[in-house]
C-alpha cells in the first residue's frame, strides 16, 4: 500500500499542512523588516569571526529514515537491516545507502553526523524542540495557528535579528511552505520569514506580491513611482522628523527593496538554464535548494527548505526508494556541487535533517515508525570538516554509541560558524531573559 | 563603625534641600562622602565630585585629579575609587579646576576583619557577575549542572549549591585558590561563560576570603539589609552630561557600606539615558527624563534624571482643562516648546481613526470643514463617542486583551464574549463595574458574558498574573518563581493574589460549554517555606474571608475601590497610550515605583479625574480628546523634534491591521468579502481571531495569546509594503468596476476634482495646488485612460505613509 501524497505532506497526525492552511491557519509569516533601528546591543562574548555568511536549511519533514539512507546496518538481523544495501563513496571506508548514488558520489564534500539524538519523538512537537531550541508549551497534535513557534524564535528569526539584511532580499526567506515552527515568536514580526508560498517547480512560479500586475507596463510603473514621491514630497515627508521620520525612512527601504531589481531577479528561477534546473532535479526539492542558491548569493542569510512527507509509517521502504530519497539525493548533491563551482561552499552553511529518525525495527506494515534517538544529520560547507564521518551507533542504529549530541549543540554550532554569539540573551515582551540557546556545546569534531 | 557616615548624610540632607528650593548651594567644590571608614581588607568607597550643587547635578569628577597622602594606607583610582591597603589614617586630595578638597580617610581592622557575610558580600557579586542571571546558572536547570537562584533570592539554596553539591569540589577551604570557583571564575579552569571575576580583585580576594573562613552562611538575621540608599534619588542634567551614582546598603544593625560596584543599574528610558555597569550615568541630547533603577539583594531605589533644554522663551498654549495645564507645564520645565494646534482636517481625521477605528468619508470632511461654529471639534468628538463603531472598536480592543481566542472558547464562546464586551462600550458600562463583572464572572462560557475568561484562562495562578497585568498593571508573572527583580513583589505576594481564584469551578454544563462560578476555595502554600498564604490584593491588607461565598468579592471590592493604588492609573495609561501613541508609562502595563511615569501629576490628576467620573469612560474620554495636547499637529519644531516621551507633538500612530484594512475599502469604495461571513462586516467586527487572512498575518494582528498589548506587531515590514503595492487584493480593490476610481472616471467630474475626491477618501483632506498639478500628470500621460489615470492616483495616495498611518 503505497501512499505518499507529495503535494498534501501528510502526517500520521492526518492533517496535511495544506489543509491546515485552508482551515485554520493565521501567521504563517510576518514581513521581514531591515534590521531594527535601535538594534540590541551584541555582548561581545564568544563570538569568533564567521565562517558561514548564509545557512541553507533543509527540513526533511516527518523523519527521514536513517538507517536506510546513511547509517546503514548491513549484519543486523533482516527485521531491522530491510532490503537497502551500503555502498562504497567517494571516501574511502565511508558507506551510505544504495539509494543515494548521487550523494555516493560526493561524500567528500560533506559530513555526516551519525549521533543526534533528542527525546522528542512527535512531529510538532519535535520540530518545535528542532527549530527552536526550546521545549514546546503544547503537546503534539496540538499546536494552534501557523507558525506554531509562539514564544521562543525561530533559528532562521534569531539568525535574521542577528545578522540583519544581506542584501536585497529578505534575511529569512521559507520555501516553499511554512516550516511550522520557523516564526520568529516573542522577536515580533520584523523576524518573521518571508514565505514563498507557491513552489518553484511550477511552470508559472511566481513570488507573492513581488510583481505587478501584468498590464501595468514599465512605462506606468514609472509613472506611478513619480506621482508617488511627488505625494510624498509635499504631503507629509518633509514635515517628519524623530521617530515619524525613523519609521519612515524604515518604510521607504521596504518600499525601495520592493522595486530592487536586485530582489527580483533573486527570485526569477526561470532565468537559470534548462540544464542547471535539471540537474537540481524538477522537483519541489530541486528547485527550493536551486532557489536557496539564488537567494544566498543575492544575501539572503538563511533559507529554510520544508521537504515532506518522510513519515513513513506504512511501506517505508518503496516511498523512501521510488518517492522520497531519489528527489532528495539529486537536490542535495546539485546543490553542494553548484555551491562548490561557484566558491560559495565555503561561506554557505548546509544543514539537512529532519525531526527524528525511525525505528530501526521494521513494523507490521512494513513501515518505520519514529525514533528521535537516533538520528543522521547531514552538515556541509559554511566550515564544516569535508568528507568526515563522525559519531556513531550500536549495532541496530537505535542509540549513538559516542557522545550524542543534542538539538541546542546543533543550534550552538550553527550560530558559532555564522558568528552570532549563543550565549547572549533576549528578553521576552514580559522582560524574562531566554538565552539564544540554552546550553549544549559546539560540536568541535564537526569543524574544519 | 555604626557612625562614620553621618557627616555625609548630614550634608547629603543640606544639599538635598537647597536642590529642592532651587538655590544653588555653593560653587565650590563638593566630595561625597565628606569623610571615608573602610573596615574591611576588600572595601571599596566611590568619591562622588559635584560642583555647583546638586540641583544643576555637575559631576565633574571627570575633570578631577584624585591623590592619596599615604599610598602605603589607601589608594585612589582615577574614577574616584577608594580602596584599603592597611590601617591607618590618610586623606584622599581631590583638585579639580584650581580648587583641592581633602578627605579624610581612616582604615581600621585589616588585620582581624568581620568575616565575610555570604549573604551580603558574596551574594551580590554572583549576581552581578552574571553567574546566577537568567541566561546562565540562574535558569530554573541550571547550567552545565550548577544552579544558583535567580538574582540570589534563596541565600540557603545558593550555599548550599557552591558547598556541599557536586561532593564539595567547587569550594576547597584547604586550599582557596584551587576551588573550582575561583577558577572557573577567573576563566582559569576552560568557562562556557568566559572569565567573570579578575584576578586577585577586590571580589576575589573576598570570595576567596570567604572560602578560606570556612564558608560560613551566616545567620539571616543579623546580617540583612534593610534598604539601600541611591545618591543623587534626582538630578538634573546637561545634555551629553555624566553623572557617577553612589549606593549604599544600609544592615539592619545600621552599619552603612558603600555598595555601589557590586549594585545593578538599568534604565527605563534608554535613548534618555542609560547608566553603566559600575553606575555612571550617561544622558544623550535629547531632552526628557529617565529613571534609572538600582537593584541590590532584592532591594530597589531609583534615580530620576531630567534633561532640560535650553529655550528662550516658553510661549504656552491655551488651556483647555487641567490634562493640558499638566502637560504645558512638563514642557515648559524640560524646555520644550509645543508645537500648534493642527488643522481641521488633520484632526478630523486622527479623531476618527482613534476612535471609531474608521476614517472620515469625504461628505463628512466637507461639512466638518464648511462648519464655522467654534464647538465644532467638540460636537464631533461628542458624535463619535456615540457611534456604534465606538463599541465595535473597543470591543476589539479588549477581546485582544483578554484572549478572546476562538481556538479556546469555541467560536459560540467568541461570538458570546465579543457581543457582551459590544453592550458594554455601547452601554458605557462605567469601567468599575466593568472589570467587577469580568473578574467575578459566573455562567455559560458560550452564553452572552464574561465567564469565558475562565475558559482562557484555567487555574488560579493564570487567573492571578492576567488579572494583575490587565487591571493592575503590576506583572506579577515575575515572583511565580523567584522575587520580583525591579519591584518589591515576592512569592507570597504571588500565591496570596492567586488564591482568590481557588474556588473558581468549571463544570459542563448540559447545553455544551462550561458553567463558571466560585465558591469556598483553599489557601495557597508558599512554594518555598509551604506556609499557607491568606488571599490579599497587592501590598493590601489581609482581609477576613469569614463568611464568604465567592473570594473573587472581596478581590474585586479592593481592586476598584478609589483607594487602590493601581486600578485607575492602569486604565488611564492604556486609555491615553491609545489616544497619544505611548503611554505615561511604558510598557504600558507594567506599572511600578522603578518605572515612574513621564509625567506624574498628569498620570495622577487623570486617575483622580476617572474616579471623580465615576469610571465613565466616555466622559473621561472626552476630556481627553478635547484638549489641545491631543489636538496639536504631528509636526514638531525645532525646540521639540527629539522628544517622544512629553507629548509635545502628536506621534505618528501605525494602524491596527483591522483599521487600515477598513481604511483601504472605506477608501477604494470596496468592502472585504471575508472568507464565511456575510457581505457589509468591516475588520473591527470579526471576533474570528483565527480566520486565514494574509492581510491580518503580514499587518500584525495579535492571536490572542497574551494579555499583552505588546503583541501587535508595529513594525513596517517588506511583505506589508510589498502587499499594499503590488498585491491581487489591493490591485482588484484599486481597479473594481464599482469602486472610487471606476466611479470617478465615469462621471462628470473633470480631472481636477477627480483628484479632489481621492484625495478626500483617502487622506481626508484637499489636495494642495502643487499636489492638485502633480496629480495632473496622471491624466496627461499618453496613452494612459482617464480611468487608469484615476486608478494610478488612487494607487499612489493608498501608498504614501500619510495614508498607511495615523498622525
Amino acid at each position: 500500500m503505497f501512499k505518499v501524497n507529495f503535494n498534501e505532506h501528510q502526517c500520521c497526525d492526518g492533517v496535511s499542512r495544506r489543509q491546515a492552511l485552508r482551515v485554520g491557519a493565521t501567521g504563517l509569516l510576518g514581513g521581514i523588516s531591515l534590521p531594527h533601528v535601535l538594534q540590541l546591543e551584541a555582548s561581545a562574548a564568544g563570538v569568533t569571526p564567521p565562517k558561514a555568511k548564509a545557512c541553507i536549511f533543509i527540513m526533511l519533514e516527518g523523519g527521514p529514515s536513517h538507517i536506510d539512507m546513511w547509517d546503514l546496518k548491513p549484519n543486523a538481523p533482516l527485521e531491522i537491516r530491510g532490503p537497502f544495501r551500503p555502498i562504497s563513496t567517494k571516501v574511502p571506508g565511508t558507506q551510505i545507502g544504495n539509494i543515494l548514488p548521487h550523494c555516493s558520489k560526493i561524500t567528500d564534500k560533506f559530513t555526516i553526523m551519525r549521533s543526534h539524538s533528542h527525546r522528542d519523538n512527535a512531529h510538532q512537537t519535535g520540530r518545535h524542540w528542532v527549530l527552536t531550541g526550546y521545549p514546546p508549551s503544547f503537546s503534539d497534535g496540538q499546536a494552534k495557528g501557523m507558525p506554531f513557534n509562539e514564544l521562543y524564535p525561530s533559528l532562521g528569526s534569531i539568525v535574521s535579528r542577528e545578522l540583519g539584511q544581506g542584501g536585497a532580499v529578505p534575511p529569512y526567506v521559507e520555501m516553499p511552505n511554512p516550516l511550522g515552527p520557523g516564526g520568529p515568536g516573542f522577536s515580533g514580526a520584523q523576524h518573521a520569514p518571508f514565505t514563498i508560498e507557491t513552489d518553484p517547480v511550477q511552470p508559472d512560479f511566481q513570488v507573492r506580491d513581488l510583481n505587478l500586475p501584468a498590464d501595468i507596463g514599465d512605462r506606468r510603473f514609472q509613472l506611478r513611482r513619480k506621482l508617488l514621491a511627488g505625494a510624498e514630497r509635499l504631503g507629509t515627508q518633509e514635515r517628519q522628523t524623530g521617530r515619524a521620520k525613523t519609521m519612515s525612512s524604515y518604510y521607504e527601504k521596504a518600499l525601495e527593496l520592493v522595486t530592487s531589481p536586485a530582489a527580483k531577479k533573486a527570485f526569477r528561477i526561470q532565468d537559470e538554464s534548462d540544464k542547471i534546473r535539471e540537474r537540481y532535479g524538477l522537483t519541489s526539492i530541486g528547485q527550493c535548494a536551486l532557489l536557496g542558491r539564488r537567494l544566498v548569493e543575492a544575501g539572503c542569510r538563511f533559507v529554510g527548505i520544508d521537504h515532506g512527507s518522510w513519515d513513513t509509517h506504512v511501506d517505508n521502504f518503496t516511498s523512501h526508494e521510488k518517492a522520497l530519497v531519489p528527489p532528495t539525493d539529486q537536490a542535495f548533491s546539485a546543490l553542494i556541487n553548484d555551491l562548490d563551482d561557484r566558491g560559495m561552499l565555503d561561506e554557505t552553511l548546509v544543514v539537512m535533517m529532519g525531526e527524528m529518525g525511525r525505528t530501526p525495527k521494521i513494523n507490521a506494515d512494513a513501515g518505520r515508525d519514529h525514533w528521535s534517538q537516533c538520528q543522521t544529520v547531514i552538515f556541509a560547507g559554511g566550515g564544516v570538516k569535508r568528507g568526515a564521518v563522525i559519531g556513531a551507533s550500536d549495532r541496530t542504529a537505535s542509540f549513538p554509541t559516542t557522545t550524542p549530541y543534542g538539538i541546542q549543540d546543533l543550534l550552538r554550532t550553527i550560530f558559532h560558524l555564522m558568528g552570532i554569539d549563543a550565549d547572549k540573551t533576549y528578553h521576552t515582551p514580559l522582560g524574562r531573559p531566554v538565552p539564544i540557546v540554552n546550553g549544549g556545546a559546539v560540536i568541535q569534531e564537526l569543524l574544519a | 563603625m555604626r557612625n562614620f557616615f553621618v557627616n555625609q548624610y548630614l550634608f547629603f540632607i543640606a544639599a538635598m534641600a537647597c536642590a529642592s528650593n532651587g538655590v544653588v548651594a555653593d560653587s565650590h567644590l563638593q566630595v561625597i562622602p565628606a569623610s571615608v571608614r573602610l573596615d574591611r581588607p576588600e572595601g571599596m568607597q566611590q568619591l562622588l565630585v559635584m560642583k555647583g550643587g546638586t540641583a544643576t547635578g555637575l559631576d565633574v569628577s571627570r575633570r578631577c585629579k584624585f591623590e592619596t597622602t599615604e599610598p602605603q594606607i589607601v589608594e585612589v583610582d582615577g574614577h574616584g575609587r577608594v580602596i584599603p591597603k592597611r590601617d591607618g589614617n590618610a586623606s584622599i586630595v581631590v583638585h579639580c579646576d584650581d580648587e583641592v578638597v581633602h578627605v579624610p580617610v581612616v582604615v581600621v581592622g585589616l588585620g582581624a576583619p568581620a568575616p565575610v557575610s555570604f549573604r551580603r558580600e558574596v551574594l551580590p557579586i554572583l549576581t552581578k557577575s552574571g553567574c546566577s542571571s537568567g541566561g546562565c546558572h540562574g535558569k530554573a536547570e541550571g547550567q552545565n549542572g550548577f544552579r544558583l537562584s535567580i538574582f540570589g533570592f534563596d541565600a540557603v539554596a545558593d550555599h548550599n549549591a557552591l558547598v556541599k553539591e557536586a561532593r564539595g569540589r567547587r569550594v576547597s577551604t584547604a586550599a582557596p585558590k584551587q576551588s573550582l570557583l575561583l577558577k572557573k571564575a577567573t576563566g582559569m579552569t576552560p568557562h562556557g561563560g568566559g572569565a567573570k571575576i579578575e584576578l586577585a580583585s577586590p571580589w576575589y580576594r573576598r570570595i576567596e576570603r570567604w572560602i578560606a573562613e570556612g564558608t560560613q552562611l551566616d545567620d539571616e538575621a543579623s546580617q540583612g539589609v534593610v534598604a539601600i540608599e541611591v545618591y543623587p534619588e534626582r538630578v538634573q542634567m546637561a545634555p551629553n552630561g555624566e553623572q557617577q551614582l553612589l549606593v549604599t546598603a544600609i544592615g539592619s544593625d545600621g552599619t552603612r557600606r558603600c555598595v555601589t560596584v557590586e549594585a545593578e543599574f538599568d534604565s527605563n528610558a534608554k535613548e534618555i539615558a542609560n547608566a553603566d555597569r559600575d553606575g555612571k550615568i550617561r544622558v544623550s541630547n535629547n531632552p526628557g527624563e529617565a529613571a534609572i533603577l538600582v537593584r541590590y539583594l532584592g532591594h530597589v531605589g531609583i534615580c530620576r534624571v531630567t534633561i532640560p533644554q535650553d529655550l528662550a522663551t516658553f510661549q504656552r498654549p491655551e488651556e483647555n482643562n487641567f490634562i493640558d495645564r499638566a502637560v504645558w507645564n512638563k514642557l515648559e520645565q524640560l524646555g520644550i516648546q509645543p508645537s500648534q494646534v493642527s488643522d481641521d482636517a488633520t484632526f478630523l481625521r486622527r479623531v476618527y481613526l482613534d476612535t471609531i477605528g474608521s476614517l472620515p468619508a469625504p461628505d463628512e470632511v466637507r461639512r466638518f470643514m464648511a462648519d464655522l461654529s467654534p464647538d465644532k471639534r467638540a460636537r464631533v468628538i461628542d458624535e463619535l463617542l456615540k457611534r456604534p463603531e465606538y463599541a465595535d472598536f473597543w470591543a476589539m480592543k479588549w477581546a485582544d486583551i483578554l484572549r478572546v481566542d476562538k481556538a479556546i472558547v469555541k467560536p459560540q464562546g467568541a461570538v458570546a464574549m465579543t457581543r457582551w464586551l459590544r453592550d458594554q462600550f455601547h452601554d458605557n458600562t462605567p469601567y468599575d463595574q466593568f472589570a467587577r463583572k469580568i473578574v467575578t464572572a459566573e455562567g455559560n462560557t458560550l452564553a452572552e458574558g464574561p465567564a469565558s475568561f475562565y475558559e482562557v484562562h484555567k487555574d488560579p495562578e493564570m487567573l492571578g498574573r492576567s488579572v494583575s497585568q490587565i487591571f493592575l498593571g503590576v506583572r506579577i508573572e515575575c515572583a511565580q518563581c523567584h522575587h520580583h527583580p525591579f519591584e518589591r513583589w515576592g512569592q507570597a505576594d504571588y500565591y496570596a493574589f492567586a488564591g482568590f481564584f481557588t474556588g473558581v469551578q468549571r463544570n459542563k454544563a448540559a447545553s455544551g460549554g462550561r458553567k463558571i462560578y466560585s465558591r469556598g476555595g483553599v489557601n495557597l502554600k508558599h512554594p518555598q517555606t509551604g506556609v499557607e498564604l491568606l488571599p490579599v490584593g497587592l501590598g493590601a491588607k489581609e482581609v477576613t474571608l469569614d463568611g464568604v461565598e465567592d473570594r473573587r468579592d472581596v478581590l474585586s471590592q479592593w481592586m476598584t475601590s478609589p483607594e487602590n493604588p493601581f486600578f485607575a492609573r492602569m486604565i488611564v495609561n492604556r486609555i491615553w497610550s491609545h489616544y497619544f501613541g505611548r503611554g505615561l508609562v511604558e510598557p504600558i502595563d507594567d506599572l511600578r515605583a522603578t518605572n515612574p511615569a513621564t509625567n506624574e501629576p498628569l498620570l495622577e490628576a487623570l486617575a483622580d479625574h476617572l474616579i471623580a467620573k465615576r469610571y465613565d469612560l466616555k466622559a473621561f474620554t472626552r476630556s481627553v480628546l478635547n484638549t489641545n495636547a491631543y489636538q496639536l499637529e504631528s509636526v514638531p519644531n525645532f525646540s521639540n523634534e527629539m522628544d517622544s516621551q512629553n507629548f509635545s507633538h502628536a506621534a505618528w500612530k501605525p494602524m491596527p491591521a483591522e483599521v487600515l484594512l477598513d481604511a483601504i475599502c472605506q477608501a477604494t469604495g470596496v468592502p472585504e468579502q471575508f472568507n464565511g461571513w456575510p457581505e457589509g462586516y468591516r475588520a473591527i467586527q470579526i471576533w474570528d481571531n483565527r480566520m486565514p487572512s494574509y492581510f491580518f498575518r503580514v499587518f500584525g494582528r495579535p492571536q490572542r495569546v497574551s494579555v499583552c498589548e505588546c503583541e501587535r506587531g508595529n513594525e513596517p515590514s517588506i511583505a506589508q509594503a510589498l502587499h499594499l503595492m503590488n498585491s491581487p487584493e489591493s490591485v482588484r480593490k484599486i481597479r473594481h468596476r464599482d469602486g472610487l476610481a471606476a466611479r470617478l472616471a465615469a462621471s462628470e467630474s473633470s480631472s481636477a476634482q477627480i483628484i479632489e475626491e481621492i484625495y478626500l477618501a483617502t487622506l481626508c483632506r484637499q489636495p494642495t495646488s502643487a499636489e492638485q498639478a502633480l496629480m495632473q500628470q496622471a491624466f496627461q500621460e499618453p496613452g494612459v485612460t482617464r480611468r487608469e489615470a484615476s486608478e494610478d492616483i488612487l494607487w499612489t495616495l493608498l501608498n504614501t505613509r500619510e495614508f498607511v498611518y495615523n498622525h
